[in-house]
């Protein structure tokens, strides 16, 4: 009887253990050089699976001896578990980062195979691949340009005869004649992604210093200065005199690109990436983008926020680095990267591409124009930066500015060093 | 007795103490390890940072002590309605006919839906705009009572309380209904005899009888409110301005969104006293009213 029990335990405990292992299976030893086998890709937009899928399988066809199995994770998830995923090196050979808090993670974790000699960045702009780079090394490489400001319908303010405004009055008129004209002036996803979004547009020319946010951490500046107050207050102006839709807090970004589309709203406090989503629903609109200029047309250094984006890495736990690398430069041709973009309505960081969707040409001046990197992804701390954008929801939902500041500068003080 | 003759039937435990062994108490003595060091969960290596964690935790994490009220109050409302009702329902669907096997089934229903399902279904009834729930007041010109019931910070905490209760009523429900099944009709019979009113029969008899499923009812109820991250996190992710984080998103923020693994562990550790502290506190109360065996 003992015998037959502890037998079936040990077959028991074999099959749990079996279990635990067989998922890292499916490598071939003889793959470690590197150049060939199979390599995961990991990512969070799930919208560019269909290109990918396409860009996959030219890869596949061009490289035999490489398959690219790609998984894709929700965006939220993807920031909690892509840094545990990496770690053993089965997974995401290829992977891409978040600039900010999870470039700063990942970066910590050492797993970051560096792409400083690399061939294929000759092929980015220098500038906006800078995110990347850290202590000399290029890191990561951004492959998506999009800019963080309010979307507009041009064909509303051509009709009204409106145009993007040059300082704060003038924009607080411009939504004035907006809402006189019965319209929502600014669609504002105030439950998600907006507080994250419109503060960069609000906070660039109320405190123009790109290093705010490495001061604020430092010490060295606070919340409760008149950068953040002002800026604080400029949102409460636009609720209380109904600039954006009524509920905001309780207004998700596609309900809040719903009323866009809808002609509802003549603004969304977004960003450039919410573009292919209106233009899906209304393909008859014509969009732009502008930036709330927060101080006097004399003192406003920036004209907006620009964003780079879904950065491509190696993983340097991979034993399949050389195929990983192929990948990677196969996404920085300038074909394949024209493919994305236009597939995805999104500008891209590589240069000479040509661009063939309406609403990617009607925002390619932006790339010209003065745009200063996401102040929010500067905040490389989370609790930090949950706190900054708290603050802006505490204004919205009825606090004073001062008390939102403060509150948020508590929290901001339980991090400092 | 016969354990001492057949030694190999404790060999049938085995299986089970080495799961439990693996699952459940070396990942808690791994998190009781942890809260003592400043492992951001991804690095190798990890310094000793002794209570340094705890002390934070207990006065100087605002957002904590915030998650920590946000949860009491949360836990509350489920407690009191959610017991409420389902001891209500139980009472009223106690026989066995069809209508009511029909109506604990139609209860029950929700338990069975995924929390994820539960939570896009509630976060279009109260959509501000064209939510179900402000469209039925506009229509029975009940305009004033129209909220933003996930934004207003003022409510929302109360507004995912409401969909907790309606999650997790049916469950409850029939652990009351056990319990009202299982109290012999004899002792009502001599209730009536003496004179007793319906106020009485329920106090002096249906529940000290119910007593031990009330203790189970709230005690997992009490830990389930604590545990309400899949509802709070699909719905609003603790906002707005942290009106809705409990202490589970909180920890949850802390481990995966700023790697403090360590840091996280200290907060798990202490949210798993608070648990322990209550449900032991709700046995001594609830042990209090029972029939004594």
């Amino acid at each position: 009887m003992i015998k037959k029990v502890a037998g079936i335990t040990v077959l028991a405990l074999g099959a749990l253990l079996a279990g635990c292992v067989g998922g890292t299976g499916g490598g071939n030893s003889s793959e470690d050089g590197g150049e060939e086998g199979t390599i995961s890709f990991i990512h969070w937009r799930g919208e560019d699976k269909a290109v990918f899928d396409e860009l996959i399988s030219k890869f596949e066809d061009e490289n035999p001896d490489i398959s690219v199995e790609m998984t894709i994770y929700p965006s939220e998830q993807y920031q909690s578990t892509a840094q545990t995923l990496l770690r053993d090196g089965s997974t995401g050979d290829v992977f891409t980062s978040f600039p900010g808090s999870q470039f700063d993670i990942i970066n910590r974790a050492g797993l970051f195979e560096d792409l400083s000699d690399e061939g294929f960045l000759e092929k980015y702009n220098d500038e906006l691949i800078s995110v990347g780079q850290l202590d000399g090394q290029q890191l990561a490489v951004p492959l998506q340009l999009v800019f963080n400001q309010p979307v507009y319908n041009v064909g509303l303010f051509e009709e009204l005869g409106l145009k993007p405004a040059a300082n704060w009055e003038d924009f607080l008129s411009l939504c004035q004649d907006l809402q006189d004209a019965g319209y929502i002036p600014i669609a504002f996803p105030g439950s998600d992604i907006g507080p994250g979004q419109l503060m960069n547009s609000m906070v660039m020319n109320n405190a123009p210093n790109e290093d705010v946010f490495d001061q604020l951490m430092a010490g060295e500046t606070s919340l409760t200065d008149d950068w953040w107050i002002d800026t604080l207050s400029q949102f409460q102006e636009l609720d209380e005199r109904g600039f954006l839709n009524q509920d905001s807090l309780g207004t998700n970004h596609s309900g809040a690109i719903s009323l866009m589309a809808n002609e509802q709203a003549a603004m969304l406090g977004s960003g450039s990436f919410a573009m292919a989503s209106i233009k899906e629903m209304n393909p008859d609109l014509e969009l732009g983008l502008l930036a709330p200029i927060t101080t006097t047309e004399e003192e406003a250094e920036w004209e907006g926020i620009h964003t780079t984006t879904f950065m491509l890495a190696v993983n340097a736990n991979s034993t399949k680095k050389g195929a990983a690398k192929k990948f990677v430069e196969f996404l920085s041709d300038v074909e394949n990267a024209g493919t994305y973009a236009n597939e995805t309505g999104q500008h891209v960081t590589v240069e000479g591409v040509e661009y063939d969707s309406e609403e990617l040409k009607s925002t390619i001046d932006w790339t010209e124009r003065n745009t200063r990197f996401q102040p929010r992804f500067l905040i490389t701390n989370a609790d930090v930066e949950k706190a900054v954008l708290a603050s802006i929801q505490a204004v919205l939902g009825g606090d004073s500015p001062e008390q939102a500041a403060e509150n948020a500068q508590q929290i901001v003080d339980q991090h400092i060093d | 007795m016969h354990f001492r003759k057949n030694k190999s039937l404790f060999l049938f435990i085995v299986p089970g103490l080495i799961l439990y062994t693996l699952f459940f108490i070396v990942p808690t003595l791994n998190a009781v390890i942890y809260s003592f060091t400043d492992w951001d969960g991804l690095s190798p290596d990890f310094t000793i940072v002794g209570f340094e964690n705890y002390i934070n935790v207990l006065t100087n994490d605002s957002i904590f002590q915030k998650a920590f009220f946000n949860n009491i109050k949360f836990m509350l409302f489920v407690l009191v309605f959610q017991t409420l009702f389902s001891l209500i329902f139980a009472m009223f669907l106690i026989k066995n006919t069809k209508t009511n096997i029909f109506l604990r089934a139609l209860y029950f229903f929700p338990t069975i839906l995924s929390s994820v399902s539960v939570a896009f279904i509630w976060t279009f009834i109260y959509d501000p705009n064209m939510g179900v729930l402000n469209t039925v007041l506009d229509s029975l010109n009940l305009e004033f009572l129209r909220q933003n019931w996930l934004g207003n910070q003022n409510i929302a905490i109360y507004s995912i309380a409401v969909t907790q209760v309606w999650f997790h009523t049916g469950q409850m429900l029939i652990i009351f209904v056990a319990g009202l099944q299982a109290i012999p009709k004899h002792l009502y019979e001599v209730a009536d005899i003496e004179g007793a009113r319906k106020w009485d029969r329920f106090r002096f008899v249906t529940w000290p009888m119910i007593a031990p499923s009330a203790t189970i009812v709230m005690a997992y109820t009490t830990i389930q409110s604590f545990k309400a991250f899949d509802l709070i996190f699909a719905m609003t992710r603790g906002g707005p301005n942290y009106s809705t984080e409990i202490l589970a998103t909180r920890i949850y923020s802390t481990a995966f969104r700023s790697f403090e693994f360590g840091y996280a562990s200290a907060q798990s550790v202490i949210f798993m006293f608070v648990i322990a502290v209550i449900t032991v506190v709700q046995f001594r109360l609830l042990k209090a009213s029972r029939v004594q065996e």
